[in-house]
């Protein structure tokens, strides 16, 4: 088998580099949807022009998440085109009939103006953070004096000697913020973060390991167990038969290559995602090693079983085609199990591939030992072995009836 | 007048065979398969360097038969005994037999020794013993030059011998093959019967199936007629001809047009046996030729459209033909 399928370029294709492929491509939309390395793209339009609205605009760009459109010569009509159009993210006025920027009071329109597309909803709330974070990092005089202009408006009245301390103030505090040395106050002060396990970005693309390598392990199990009926129609079964082995010993070979092929497959997949996308695979070889054997064996077993229920390779092809597909689906491998209602999520429990996916989560994402993924490990292992053995007992069932 | 006397019923087996002396005893075999008898009561033997050939149209049982003998098929009744045990409840008598299936039973992506390596590991060849059985394999199938070769790039010939040949390396007794030459030239025929007349000569029985009469008349020490999931007749070749039709012709008459039910029941009274759906009859004259002439009136007399009378040495198709009233190829 092991030499059929070296010389067989299109099969080797199918179990070692396609899933490759597509598991660099699945990483590569995780990686770059998952929240922290977003890349927004903002036309803005500075209808202002003054010094203030200059250096919120400066602000922004220095911002390595953001790349600014600068609307140019174009109008406010011209900018809610590009975004409708999807050429822009987001656009940002910044509005010259409106309050100042620097003496905002909530008594007439507001300075800055964003337009957004709702079938983007995400986007504008992520704008609305790094508007924040340059408007305090970058004008903290600005809002220190806005405060203190309400305050004044609202609760006491300064004396001049007063305003002579705080005009002084706000430059210090601006010729800081210019110099980049930290300024006083800030909203992020207030916020400490902590992670339970690993980062944001990890957990996709280890995420998509697991999902990706299952899928394929079934795919190439299946290739690889259809040999048994391959066999059948071109007599080699026969002249197996017809020595002292008999089917259970043909049936016992497969499954155990099967499964040595799909752990080879699956390590594939994990030491480009070990090397090239940070998954620490070093630090949970352990277990990771038993999470594998248990995925391969149960995807040996399951194309066992589908290969030995039916009678001809194209039957075969098709019905296991079908039940990947499907499995696949619901268990999680083609969409993330997060973004799934709870009833899929639930039926995905149905699925050798949920439980390939909740033990690799377990020890990858969650930092779990294999104690926390006993289950979904149990689960893997006794599907494989009861798939192996009902295949084994439909083979044997089988070559008594000829 | 129609040399009538061989047309009373033959014995069922013409040559009575020692069973002690058998690698290969079929006894009162009977199968049903979907609600239909396969075989019924099938006897046979086969014993050490000798070629029994089982004849038969399609659909007479014949694979059914190798399949019972390898042990693979269970038998309603009857039993099946190989090398003194039956290969069903014992596998290790299985290793005393080789089984050549009808299909190019090989890896194409693999080499010839590649094959060869696999298919002696499968049947419990030695790591000491595998590199020389596949070189007398090699050698055996003249195959000794291509052993590099992958098999996708060999002729029909060449994979049909290195078909027989790989079921040859763990030495069984007893090779049972299932129409071993479809599909090949005159040239690598003749190639793969040497080669079962060497393996004979070695003292391996040897039963194998076909339709190719040919290849029956040359190779067989014995025939077997099976017919309908019965033996019919089983014999030596020559001796099965002498008992059919003695000092006789086969006497083959073609006509012009399909006889009518009238020249139908005159034909069947004169001895004849209908071929071909009834343009040809087929029959057995006296071989001093003293009636010809009166044939000849006697059909004109019936009025049929006789287009040729042909009197030639009567084979084993005649042989089949007169005893089951099928033809032989289907």
């Amino acid at each position: 088998m092991l030499l059929g399928l070296l010389r067989d370029r299109g099969a080797l294709l199918m179990a070692f580099v396609l899933p490759v492929i597509f598991f660099v491509i699945m990483a590569e939309i995780f990686t770059a949807t998952s929240g922290a390395n977003l890349d927004l793209t903002v036309v803005v339009l500075d209808e202002i022009k003054s010094d203030v609205s200059t250096r919120l605009v400066a602000a922004l760009e220095k911002d390595d998440s953001i790349t600014l459109r600068a609307a140019g010569d174009t109008d406010s009509e011209a900018l809610r085109a590009l975004v409708r159009s999807g050429s822009a993210d987001i656009g940002l006025i910044l509005r010259s009939d409106a309050e100042p920027l620097d003496e905002a009071g909530g008594f007439g329109p507001a300075p800055l103006l964003v337009v957004s597309d709702p079938s983007r909803g995400f986007v504008e709330p992520v704008l609305m953070g790094r508007l924040r974070r340059a408007y305090f990092s970058a004008l903290p005089d600005v809002a220190m004096g806005n405060v203190v202009a309400e305050l004044e408006n609202q609760f006491l009245t300064l004396t001049d000697e007063q305003r002579d301390e705080l005009a002084a103030g706000l430059s210090e505090m601006r010729a800081d913020a210019e110099a980049g040395r930290e300024v006083g106050w800030s909203f992020e002060d207030l916020i400490a973060h902590e992670r339970v396990a690993g980062g944001e970005t990890v957990n996709l693309v280890a995420y998509s390991a697991g999902a990706v390598a299952f899928l394929f392990l079934l795919f190439a199990a299946v290739h690889g167990a259809v040999s048994l009926l391959e066999e059948s129609e071109s007599g080699v079964l026969d002249r197996i038969l017809a020595g002292p082995g008999g089917i259970g010993v043909l049936v016992d070979g497969k499954f155990l290559y099967v499964a040595v092929q799909g752990f080879v497959q699956v390590s594939v997949i994990f030491v480009i995602a070990w090397l090239f996308y940070s998954v620490d695979l070093p630090s949970r070889f352990f277990p990771w090693l038993i999470v594998t054997a248990a995925a391969s064996l149960s995807a040996a077993g399951l194309a066992m079983l589908l290969v030995a229920a039916c009678r001809t390779r194209r039957q075969a092809q098709t019905v296991a085609n079908t039940v990947i597909l499907i499995i696949s689906a619901i268990g999680g491998s083609m969409v993330p199990r997060i973004f799934m209602p709870d009833l899929l999520k639930n039926l995905g429990w149905l699925t050798p591939n949920t439980w390939a996916l909740e033990a690799y989560s377990g020890i990858l994402w969650r930092g779990e030992g294999l104690g926390g993924v006993i289950l979904p490990v149990a689960l893997l292992l006794s599907s494989g072995l009861i798939g192996w053995y009902v295949a084994r007992l439909l083979a044997e069932r089988r070559v008594s009836r000829y | 007048m129609v040399y009538k006397h061989h047309l009373t019923p033959l014995p069922h087996t013409v040559t009575e065979f020692d069973k002690k002396d058998a690698l290969l005893s079929l006894a009162r075999i009977r199968k049903t398969l979907g609600g239909q008898v396969v075989l019924d009561g099938v006897d046979a033997l086969v014993g050490a360097g000798e070629i029994v050939v089982l004849l038969g149209p399609n659909g007479a049982g014949k694979t059914t038969l190798l399949g019972t003998a390898c042990g693979r098929i269970a038998p309603d009744s009857g039993s099946v005994t190989v090398c003194g045990g039956d290969p069903r409840l014992r596998p290790e008598i299985r290793r005393h037999l080789g089984f050549v299936p009808q299909g190019l039973a090989l890896y194409p992506y693999l080499s010839v020794k590649e094959n060869l390596q696999t298919f002696g590991r499968m049947m419990g060849v030695t790591k000491h013993d595998l590199p020389w059985r596949i070189d007398q394999a090699l050698e055996r199938g003249a195959l000794a030059e291509l052993a590099d070769r992958r098999v996708e790039t060999l002729s029909g010939g060449m994979r049909r011998r290195l078909n027989i040949v790989a079921s040859l390396l763990h030495d069984p007794k007893l090779l049972l093959l299932d129409e071993p030459t479809v599909g090949v030239d005159v040239n690598a025929r003749k190639r793969i019967h040497e080669l079962l007349r060497q393996l004979r000569a070695k003292g391996i029985g040897i039963l194998i199936t076909t339709h190719d009469l040919e290849q029956a008349a040359s190779l067989a020490d014995r025939v077997v007629f099976l017919s309908a999931g019965r033996v019919r007749l089983q014999g030596a070749p020559r001796e099965l001809i002498q008992h059919c039709y003695g000092r006789g012709r086969e006497l083959i008459v073609t006509l012009g047009q399909q006889a009518d039910i009238e020249q139908s029941k005159a034909l069947t009274e004169r001895g004849l046996t209908a071929l071909h759906g009834g343009l040809a009859w087929i029959g057995a004259v006296d071989g001093s030729y003293t009636d010809a002439a009166g044939w000849t009136q006697d059909l004109d007399a019936a009025g049929l459209s006789v287009r040729e009378i042909r009197v030639r040495e009567p084979d084993l198709e005649g042989v089949f033909l007169r005893v089951t009233g099928e033809e032989l190829h289907l």
